[in-house]
């Protein structure tokens, strides 16, 4: 009996439909009672802050990701996570403790070079020096400028092998093997 | 005390005693007795969990919540506004899903 079976059919979509809108409708009422509670309870105050805190990480990685925004070289300032910036070389100013003169911090490494000498200048500096100690100078060694420091520093790293006491020297060059 | 939950009057026994079950009432109660409305319905909510669903009704909540303040809310106040959005954004596979399961409990209690 098609007929039959074309009810059938048609009050089954039917009650399954509303089937379905039972079992939505609990469900609903579920969540609802669930975000109440939450609600209530203050429990979205932690929510909320997670929230900003993805949202501001993602603000970050579209950041980062952005290539206009990269490179000291693209700009002289670039803001650091905490929202500081920093100029692209370091400002401090200290004394240097061989020369004693006053140097930028950014300049320092530079500035050690010639004055505790990589190069030849240094090197004539030095005998003109009141603080270097003069006793530790051997030709062509650019060790012997280390001399302000021979006293506090071990000596086996200004004579080779020797493991004499701290306050001895070598006038003429030679070194005492142990 | 506010009242949360808008509950209809409990109905008298006399009234009940020649009231004949309708067809939906009765394969409610199959449905009830031999388990399978707490299977679909945890059938439903893990999809609804699943596809986000869920996220975005608590959204809701709380952004509801948030205006309104949040000690002066009440469930019913969240049902109505879930339901809308909530009826019209379930996913079709998941409705499609769950209609099938329906449809196949309904022929097997051969109604």
């Amino acid at each position: 009996m098609s007929g039959f079976n074309e009810d059938n059919m048609g009050s089954h979509a039917q009650l399954s439909s509303q089937f379905f809108g039972d079992l939505l409708d609990s469900i609903i009422v579920d969540v609802a009672s669930e975000c109440h509670r939450i609600a209530r309870l203050g429990l979205d105050r932690n929510l909320e802050e997670e929230e900003e805190e993805l949202r501001l990480s993602a603000q970050a990685r579209v950041r980062v990701a952005d290539p206009s925004n990269s490179g000291e070289a693209n700009s002289k300032y670039v803001v650091d996570i905490f929202g500081q910036t920093h100029p692209p070389v370091a400002n401090e100013i200290f004394d240097c403790m061989n020369c004693g003169r006053s140097i930028m911090a950014g300049r320092f490494a530079p500035h050690l070079e010639k004055c505790m000498g990589k190069g030849r200048k240094a090197r004539l500096k030095v005998t003109r020096s009141s603080t270097a100690v003069q006793n530790r100078y051997s030709q062509g060694s650019p060790v012997s400028t280390y001399s302000p420091y021979s006293n506090s520093t071990s000596t086996s790293r200004l004579s080779n092998g020797t493991s004499s006491g701290a306050g001895e020297e070598y006038s003429n060059g030679t070194f005492q093997e142990p | 005390m506010k009242t949360s939950i808008n509950r209809p009057p409990t109905p008298d026994a006399e009234e009940d005693q020649d009231h004949q079950p309708t067809l939906q009432e009765i394969i409610n109660i199959k449905m009830i007795e031999s388990g399978e409305k707490e299977r679909l319905k945890e059938l439903l909510r893990e999809r609804l969990i699943e596809c986000g669903w869920r996220d975005e009704m608590k959204a809701l909540c709380r952004a509801f919540a948030r205006k309104k303040g949040r000690n002066n809310v009440t469930v019913d106040d969240l049902v109505q506004v879930i339901t809308p959005k909530g009826r019209a954004s379930v996913p079709d596979s998941v409705k499609a899903e769950l209609l099938q399961r329906i449809r196949t409990f309904l022929t097997s209690v051969s109604i």
